[in-house]
């Protein structure tokens, strides 16, 4: 008996040809072509708007303008910029600023968000809760949110200038300025050192393969690198000491500046004594300054700190404990300051002006020099700083200067004013009189240190901003913290749910072999847990990276925020455009890039 | 006789409990005894701030501006009847589903309705102009779940009930004609909270068709509509929604060839919030499809359906109901994401935040009231996102992700 052909279509009479209307792969065809014109059409409507538009406006629309000067000021450069520095320059300052707070992010997030991670499946309770606290309440709210309450919340209300900056332990100084930290740099001496690091490289290559041939005869689990990483800092270390201090190179001297407070380091070729331009510089050179009389002046103002006014205040560069051998602090024109006294907060470079009404020689609270109603500006006196004996050890810049307060001589600095003995207090708030310039010449003394190859530059306050050390702005903080804070509560969840995917088996096995907790988890769950971690954590440090466009709510400048400013200055919408398309796109693809390669890494070999 | 035996150690009660939990160990103990230092003075310290020392005047005196930013004072009802008509559809969700023992959507009821009636009792402590509006929320949340737990048959009006909703407050706000209590409203108006919310809502709304066509178009066999597919959604999804939302700024009135004032920042803020989300949520649904087995799909070829019946009556149901969870996470992070468009323009309850900051009232107070407004800010984004966030992990519970 002859069966009908059954078709797969179901439709199809007798065993013709099918129409080309029902044909499933005519019809894909046809799909596409529809498909690609409809894209087509669209993209062609939309680039014929986009010209006439951009024609009827007269706004760029290709790149030329990148060549042109900026006019941009930028606060944070990583590398040389200056407002006269071209468009392209200003875009690759952001991108180089963009990496700057990403790298930074992605290292501190991935550390918190572990060690949060590991606090969620605690033992204790209460660490458990407080893991969990921090998840739950980071994860949602906006970072926007977050981002501004560090910028404007947190650190704009720190100390109002770098004059007045907290010291923390450590040496780290903090003001709504930034905070500076100390921190190594390769002195001039470092090429000494050289030899023995890239000795130390191939000793660490060596112990590398003699280790594994040793684990691979003898059949024994292990890592090479671990040793191979231990003589790597043994013999840099060796060196390190070995080298010693040394290696200020023939000719080197200072040339100091007495009216900016400036020392330059350098090499003087010519013999003459001075700075010429085209004479080596000493970056990052340790030296030490000796000043054995100086005198600061300095005017008292009101100062709306935080959330306090503080009345007559006055400050100095700080000098430390230390650093001086004497110090006194006096009215510049005693006559002036009839019945007022100096109160100090920190002995001696911050005070407050009072009136000593009862007498008793302290400052008591109702003693400030409030001055109510006309004249809401307070006391403007002049207060004198006579510094005996300063000495500090400093370490250049990568210019070859080092900066120290601008100290005067003194010796013309009495101020003129002043006729009566009884001036009343009233009477100073004449407008703010500038201290002349000192002609007299000051002694001065910068002496050169032998350096070791690495230098460690602590921060310090010479006039207004940081010297030395390295200087983080508000800025930079404020959008590092939010984007650290919210993607660790995001990696702690991807962590926990890594740790808890390892199979209990696991565990209890490697209770079974006798593994203590912390052994457990180094060597047994952790290792397999990074395998179900590492992909989301990935795609986590993306996102990092991709938030790091709310840097204008940190007034940060870094990809985005470069490029919203080059936009409203330029008008160059389109360009702009495809610059910021492409930048993320790179970015992304960077980040697939590695996605893929630790994919393959830890991809399980199975047999 | 031997010595007494010292009795056994407590296994239950609150000491054991203390000792098991906190005290198993000398690091646990000073790890206990740390983070109860930490979380006293922290907790304390907050504490003492928020109720004596913060200035919650501007806060305060701005909550209208927080709510609904310009939006006519005189027809302030509209908002307030747009939200009654949500809490009473949630209240009905609700009711209907716990009716049906089924408490997802009622935990959410909850929580708002613990909301609205607080609003209530302060309205009618504090705030005179608008407790009739607290009030309305309240008494709808109520009437739509007394409405749920009675007349379970509501359950197949819902989900169009729902969808009806968002067109109707969408006119409600907007308003038509010149005069009257239903005059409309330019969104150049509209703005805070009330913002906020419809820019995730309505984001999440356009953009799920949206992503379910491109998903299906990823999955395509066809190269040249996959090849788009894929190059939008991961074109979109490699830049940040602040860049997009920038490049919609500059871009729209370009793209539609018309001056910038015709085009609104709402507008602007709509696409490219639409666009970033559609791309997202492709995705997502991309994950449903790849969880419907591949039985599924031979089964309903066994069947004879044709390749759209397939799709539209046996892979989609279940690929959606599987990605739930995903895009009520999705929800949450386009909510919490729309504080970017100030960078728009818009005052979303964001931005709003920003005025406030700025006003004369604030800068008067030394310092500023930064502080008090950011955590006001986080406290309200997070009522929200929290409980969001536990419902999502609720219905992921239920529907077995990640069990099968």
């Amino acid at each position: 008996m002859a069966t009908p052909p059954v078709s797969p279509g179901g439709g199809r009479r007798g065993g013709g040809r099918v129409p080309f209307y029902r044909n499933v792969k005519t019809l894909g065809v046809l799909a596409q072509v529809v498909f690609a014109l409809a894209v087509a059409f669209a993209a062609g409507l939309v680039y014929h708007n986009v010209s006439t538009a951009l024609a009827r406006s007269h706004l760029p629309a290709d790149f030329s303008f990148l060549g042109v000067r900026a006019g941009i000021p930028i606060a944070e450069t990583p590398i040389h910029y200056t407002p006269s520095d071209s468009y392209a320059r200003a875009f690759l300052i952001g991108v180089l600023n963009t990496l700057k707070v990403a790298l930074v992010g992605v290292v501190l997030a991935s550390l918190l968000g572990l060690a949060v991670g590991v606090m969620r499946l605690s033992a204790n309770w209460l660490l458990r809760q407080l893991a969990n606290l921090y998840v739950e309440t980071i994860r949602n709210t906006p970072l926007a949110v977050q981002i501004v309450f560090w910028y404007t919340a947190i650190l704009t209300p720190l100390p109002p200038r770098v004059l007045s900056a907290v010291r923390w332990p450590g040496g780290v100084l903090v003001s709504n300025q930034g905070v500076a930290l100390p921190w190594p740099y390769p002195s001039p001496y470092f090429h000494a050192w050289i030899p023995y690091l890239v000795g130390a490289l191939a000793v660490a290559a060596a112990v590398y393969l003699v280790w594994r041939r040793r684990l691979r005869r003898f059949d024994r689990p292990g890592n090479p690198l671990g040793p191979a990483l231990l003589a790597l800092a043994v013999v840099a270390a060796a060196g390190y000491f070995i080298v010693g201090r040394g290696g200020l190179p023939q000719g080197a001297t200072t040339s100091f500046r007495q009216v900016s407070g400036v020392a330059t380091a350098f090499v003087d070729a010519n013999g003459d004594g001075t700075f010429q331009a085209g004479e080596r510089t000493l970056p990052f050179t340790p030296l030490v300054a000796r000043v054995p009389e100086g005198v600061l002046t300095t005017q008292t103002q009101d100062l709306s700190e935080s959330r306090h006014v503080a009345y007559a205040r006055f400050r100095f560069p700080p000098i430390r404990d230390g650093e001086y051998d004497k110090a006194t602090v006096t009215f510049a024109n005693p006559s002036e300051a009839t019945g007022l006294a100096i109160h100090f907060l920190h002995d001696p470079y911050q005070g407050i002006v009072y009136r000593d009404a009862n007498g008793n020689g302290r400052f008591d609270s109702g003693e400030e020099l409030r001055q109510a109603g006309a004249n809401p500006r307070g006391y403007a006196a002049q207060i004198r700083l006579k510094v005996e004996g300063f000495h500090r050890r400093l370490v250049t810049d990568r210019d070859g200067q080092a900066r120290i307060p601008r100290f005067t001589s003194g010796a013309g600095g009495q101020s003129s004013g002043g006729g009566g003995a009884n001036v009343s207090p009233a009477q100073l708030f004449a407008a703010p009189t500038s201290p002349k310039p000192e002609s007299a010449a000051m002694a001065a003394d910068f002496e050169l240190q032998p350096a070791r190859p690495v230098v460690l530059s602590h921060p310090s306050i010479p006039i207004s901003t940081y010297f030395g050390g390295i200087s983080l702005s508000t800025n930079y903080l404020a959008l590092l913290l939010g984007l650290v804070i919210y993607t660790a509560s995001f990696i702690a969840e991807i962590v926990r749910g890594g740790i808890q995917a390892v199979p209990l088996g696991q565990r209890e096995a490697a209770k079974a072999l006798g593994l203590s907790d912390l052994q457990t988890f180094r060597l047994v769950i952790f290792p397999q847990a990074l395998r179900i971690i590492l992909p989301p954590m990935i795609s986590q440090y993306l996102n990092l990276t991709k938030n790091s466009s709310l840097a204008p709510l940190a007034a940060y400048v870094e990809l985005f925020a470069i490029t919203t400013i080059i936009a409203s200055q330029t008008g160059a919408s389109v360009p702009v455009t495809i610059m910021l398309i492409a930048s993320y796109i790179v970015i992304s693809l960077v980040f697939a890039f590695v996605l893929n390669i630790v994919n393959a890494r830890l991809a399980l070999v199975e047999r | 006789m031997g010595a007494a035996r010292k009795p056994p150690v407590a296994q239950r009660g609150a000491l054991a409990w203390l000792r098991q939990n906190l005290f198993s160990s000398w690091g646990n103990a000073v790890a206990s005894v740390l983070s109860a230092a930490v979380l006293a003075t922290f907790g304390f310290e907050l504490l003492r701030w928020v109720l004596l020392e913060a200035h919650w005047g501007p806060v305060w005196a701005n909550l209208k501006l927080f709510a609904v930013y310009r939006y006519p004072p005189a027809l302030l009802w509209r908002p307030f009847a747009g939200a009654a008509l949500v809490m009473l559809l949630l209240g009905a969700t609700a009711g209907v589903g716990e009716r049906q023992g089924e408490s997802i959507a009622g935990g959410v009821f909850w929580w708002f309705l613990g909301l609205t009636t607080l609003l209530t009792l302060i309205g009618i402590l504090a705030w005179p102009v608008v407790r009739w509006g607290w009030l309305a929320l309240t008494l709808a949340g109520v009437a739509g779940y007394v409405a749920g737990r009675l007349r379970p048959a509501l359950v197949r009006a819902l989900p169009w009930s729902w969808g009806a909703s968002l067109i109707v407050i969408v006119v409600l706000l907007g308003g038509f004609g010149d005069g009257g209590a239903m005059r409309s409203v330019s969104t150049k108006e509209w703005g805070g909270f009330m913002l906020t919310l419809i820019l995730s809502v309505v984001g999440i709304a356009i953009s799920f068709p949206l992503g379910i066509a491109l998903a299906l178009g990823r999955r395509s066999d066809l190269p040249v509509i996959k090849a788009v597919c894929v190059g939008f959604i991961e074109v979109v999804r490699g830049a940040p929604l602040i860049m997009w939302l920038f490049i919609a700024s500059l871009m729209v009135p370009l793209v539609l060839n018309v001056s910038p004032s015709a085009v609104g920042p709402l507008t602007r803020a709509m696409v490219a919030v639409t666009l970033f989300s559609s791309a997202y949520m492709a995705e997502n649904v991309r994950g449903g499809l790849q969880a419907v087995p591949k039985g599924q799909y031979e089964a309903a070829q066994a069947l004879g359906l044709s390749g759209w019946q397939r799709t539209r009556l046996i892979v989609l149901p279940q690929a959606l109901r599987a990605v739930i969870p995903a895009i009520v996470g999705q929800a949450i992070a386009l909510f919490k994401d729309t504080s970017l468009v100030f960078i728009v323009g818009l005052f979303d309850f964001f931005n709003v935040g920003n005025i406030v900051a700025n006003q004369n009232e604030s800068l008067l107070i030394p310092g500023g009231v930064r502080l008090e407004l950011s955590l006001f800010m986080a406290v309200v984004y997070w009522f929200f996102a929290y409980r969001m966030s536990v419902a999502s992990r609720q219905l992921e519970r239920r529907l077995g992700v990640g069990e099968r």
